[in-house]
């Protein structure tokens, strides 16, 4: 599977891609797994080759509410690892027997230094996907309140 | 990108089926919306099952759709009853409490029977 099919690395060159996939690690995880938790610390980005993996957070300690599900090959998650304070917004749980790429922080970070226009594209690419997800959780809000508006009519 | 949802709407004696397609998030909203109107727009209804095709996925968003759909449905009088949920799905609508407002059944058949019985 080319990385390119992530949109975290999107338009890089073959060669910027190549330096990333001789540092990515393949790893398999099977069904009800838990990858990470949200509030630990993030210092791996995954790459989905094959499976699915389930974003999740955390309500009141008593229930996770689904946030994503990731089937897509390229799916790619765990991007907080790229941004401070290097913590993980959500907990991923495998909801298929998967197949991922795994990805160090610190790999991607000294290849981000040795090359700056690959670190620049790396962060639009996060920025353009969290406004994209800012989007759909104003989205979200929006119905809430147009619920909670309705009710008080009556 | 965000795939829009399909939705049929099929009458079966009093109750009104509404099969909806795919994964339902923030941006399912206006396809349910819209059939929510359509169901109306058909004379007095009273009795709604929401059949999920193909095991849905839903997320917070889509949560927060079905919550707007059950909250008119209550306003309006009418009943609705949920069916083709996955059991991790029928448990997170128990820890969220949308069953407190709605009936969640296994099975179709299951649904229309005991929607039918209800006057």
């Amino acid at each position: 599977m080319p990385l390119s099919s992530s949109f975290l690395f999107k338009g890089l060159s073959e060669s910027q891609l190549q330096r990333i996939t001789a540092v990515a690690k393949e790893i398999r995880i099977q069904k009800g797994q838990w990858l990470f938790q949200e509030g630990n610390a993030a210092d791996r980005v995954y790459v989905l080759k094959d499976g699915a993996v389930e974003l999740l957070t955390r309500v009141n300690g008593e229930y996770e509410l689904p946030i994503k599900i990731i089937r897509s090959k390229g799916g790619c998650f765990g991007i907080s690892a790229l941004v401070p304070p290097y913590q993980y917004s959500l907990t991923s749980k495998c909801a298929e027997d998967s197949t991922l790429l795994e990805i160090q922080r610190r790999d991607l970070q000294k290849l981000t230094q040795e090359d700056s226009a690959l670190g620049c594209a790396i962060m639009t690419s996060i920025a353009q996907h969290l406004l994209g997800r800012l989007k759909e959780t104003r989205q979200e809000l929006k119905i809430h309140f147009k619920t909670l508006f309705r009710s008080m009519d009556t | 990108m965000q795939q829009k949802n399909e939705i049929k709407l099929e009458r079966q004696n009093d109750t009104i089926l509404l099969h909806i397609h795919g994964d339902i998030t923030a941006h399912s909203e206006p396809f349910i919306n819209e059939a929510y109107k359509e169901l109306n727009d058909q004379g007095t209804v009273q009795k709604i099952l929401i059949q999920f095709e193909e095991e849905a996925y839903i997320n917070s968003g889509g949560i927060a759709v079905l919550i707007q759909i059950i909250a008119q449905t209550h306003k309006n009088n009418q009943q609705i009853g949920i069916t083709g949920l996955s059991d991790h799905f029928k448990k997170i609508f128990r820890m969220v409490g949308t069953t407190k407002f709605t009936n969640t059944y296994n099975r179709l058949e299951d649904a229309l029977e005991s929607m039918s019985q209800d006057k």
